[in-house]
């Protein structure tokens, strides 16, 4: 299945991710992690769906911009 | 590559009573238990409340070092703070969930089988043999464990499952956010727990206080997160215990998600059985699992064994673990899902005047039953529930 490039990704604040897990189940395309006590968002794999944000119990997920050229953060995002 | 018959992922309830009774029921075998955190029970994710039966088919509570407080009460509280006590003899106990995981940990140490802290599972293959081929990540070196079975308990995350091609995926309406702190100095009755309905307060879950000792409790609540006004978990928490507990002292917090689904489609495949929250089997009206956890995981164990011993460790030998469940609890589970969806639409001034209903029933006289008897005199729009209870 060919993926559409979503406008936004969910990120994660490891400053305030408390390691739950509540938030893995919850994606669709099984694109969150955690191991070794690290959870990360698989930059390819997020459709942008939203489904993980609200249900985060200290909100350490947020939506951030993702640039399309270099598939990299955008520095707005932080701004 | 250490070669094993059963390896169990995750010591919590569900894992530590898999590797017991796999090992008792099959000493012969090898039986691993692998627990990711560096000590089995901690960090403590929940409100350590069990029920009395149940927590007594698996351990004895009394005297127990594991057992904070014993209950004798439950007293619902209505979205205006009037309270309704139900009485009930034995409901039940809060544990000390560090001290009661250690302790079952160290039973299924005790039959022989092997416990691991420190040790997380990362991934697993089957390579098309009849052996799982799983990667455990233990101080800082990385080690590939053969084994015949592998048995889920790994929680929430439940990643076992989806290693195996199991549908473990939640839908948001199903997750409770959970944030909860352990208060200190705070009065209420120390016997008691307590459960507070409201949409505002938690809306789609309840608050509750469940006590650790006189002064001491877990205070917290879960909530859906697609029924807030944009607040998490933890923003609701605080305000709640802004009123109700201003000077407590927050000596602990935790977070994490109850899964209030019903059992997943599939708890088996090939060498894998899946158990305890990692197969959604919560009681999803209460959101308990643990009593449900010791008991899949009495299922799981018992099924691994006898399927090695049989040689036929297929989907088709361990689908028995399956309908083992169904028939103990998974088919009741699904009637408390429909009563929880009925129960959704029940707003705060209608709880109001339900507790109103139920405090002119002698004390003495408040059965559940009766509860519900009176509760459907006075207020016909809660038929429909009660209809539900009995499909």
């Amino acid at each position: 299945m060919r993926r559409v490039t979503p406008d936004t990704i969910a990120v994660v604040d490891l400053a305030v991710c408390d390691r739950c897990g509540l938030c893995l189940p919850l994606c669709p395309p099984e694109a969150i992690h955690l191991e070794l006590n690290i959870l990360t968002v698989d930059v390819a794999t997020c459709t942008g769906c939203e489904k993980c944000i609200a249900p985060c119990p200290v909100g350490a997920l947020t939506m951030t911009p993702l640039n399309p050229n270099s598939r990299l953060l955008a520095p707005a995002a932080h701004a | 590559m250490p070669d094993v018959d059963v390896l169990v992922v995750g010591a919590g309830p569900a894992g530590a009573v898999a590797a017991w009774q796999a090992k008792q029921a099959a000493p012969e075998l090898d039986v691993v238990l692998l627990e990711r955190d560096r000590a089995v029970g901690a960090p403590v994710r929940c409100a350590e409340g069990v029920g009395d039966a149940g927590l007594r088919e698996f351990a004895n509570p009394d005297g127990a070092d594991w057992a904070s407080r014993r209950i004798t009460r439950v007293i619902f509280q209505a979205p205006d703070d009037t309270e309704v006590l139900v009485a009930e003899r034995g409901v039940g106990w809060i544990l000390d969930r560090t001290r009661f995981d250690a302790y079952l940990a160290a039973e299924a140490s005790t039959v022989g089988a092997a416990v691991l802290v420190g040790a997380e599972a990362t991934g697993m293959s089957r390579n098309g043999n009849d052996r799982w081929h799983v990667r455990v990540k233990a101080r800082g070196r990385e080690d590939v464990y053969r084994a015949r079975v592998v048995i889920g308990a790994d929680g929430v995350e439940t990643m076992v499952g989806r290693w195996a091609g199991l549908d473990t995926r939640v839908p948001s309406r199903d997750m409770e956010s959970c944030a909860q702190y352990v208060l200190e100095g705070i009065e209420f009755d120390p016997d008691a727990i307590y459960l507070q309905f409201s949409e505002a307060i938690a809306p789609g879950g309840y608050a509750w206080i469940f006590p650790k000792a006189v002064g001491v409790a877990n205070v917290g609540l879960g909530l859906v997160a697609l029924k807030t006004d944009g607040r998490n978990a933890r923003q609701y928490l605080d305000a709640w215990i802004a009123r109700r507990f201003p000077t407590g002292a927050r000596t602990g917090y935790t977070v994490g998600g109850v899964i209030v689904h019903t059992t997943i489609r599939k708890t088996y495949a090939d060498g894998v059985l899946v158990a305890g929250d990692a197969a959604h089997m919560i009681n999803p009206l209460s959101g308990g699992g643990i009593t449900n956890a010791m008991k899949a995981g009495r299922l799981a164990g018992c099924t691994a064994a006898a399927a090695i011993r049989e040689h036929d460790t297929s989907e088709r030998r361990l689908s028995a673990y399956h309908r083992a469940w169904m028939d103990l609890l998974g088919e009741d589970h699904l009637k408390y899902y429909r009563i929880k969806q009925a129960l959704e639409h029940m707003d705060d001034a209608f709880l109001n005047s339900l507790a109103r209903t139920v405090n002119r029933i002698p004390p003495q006289k408040r059965s559940i039953g009766r509860i519900f008897a009176h509760a459907l005199i006075k207020h016909p729009q809660l038929i429909p529930v009660a209809a539900r209870f009995f499909v």
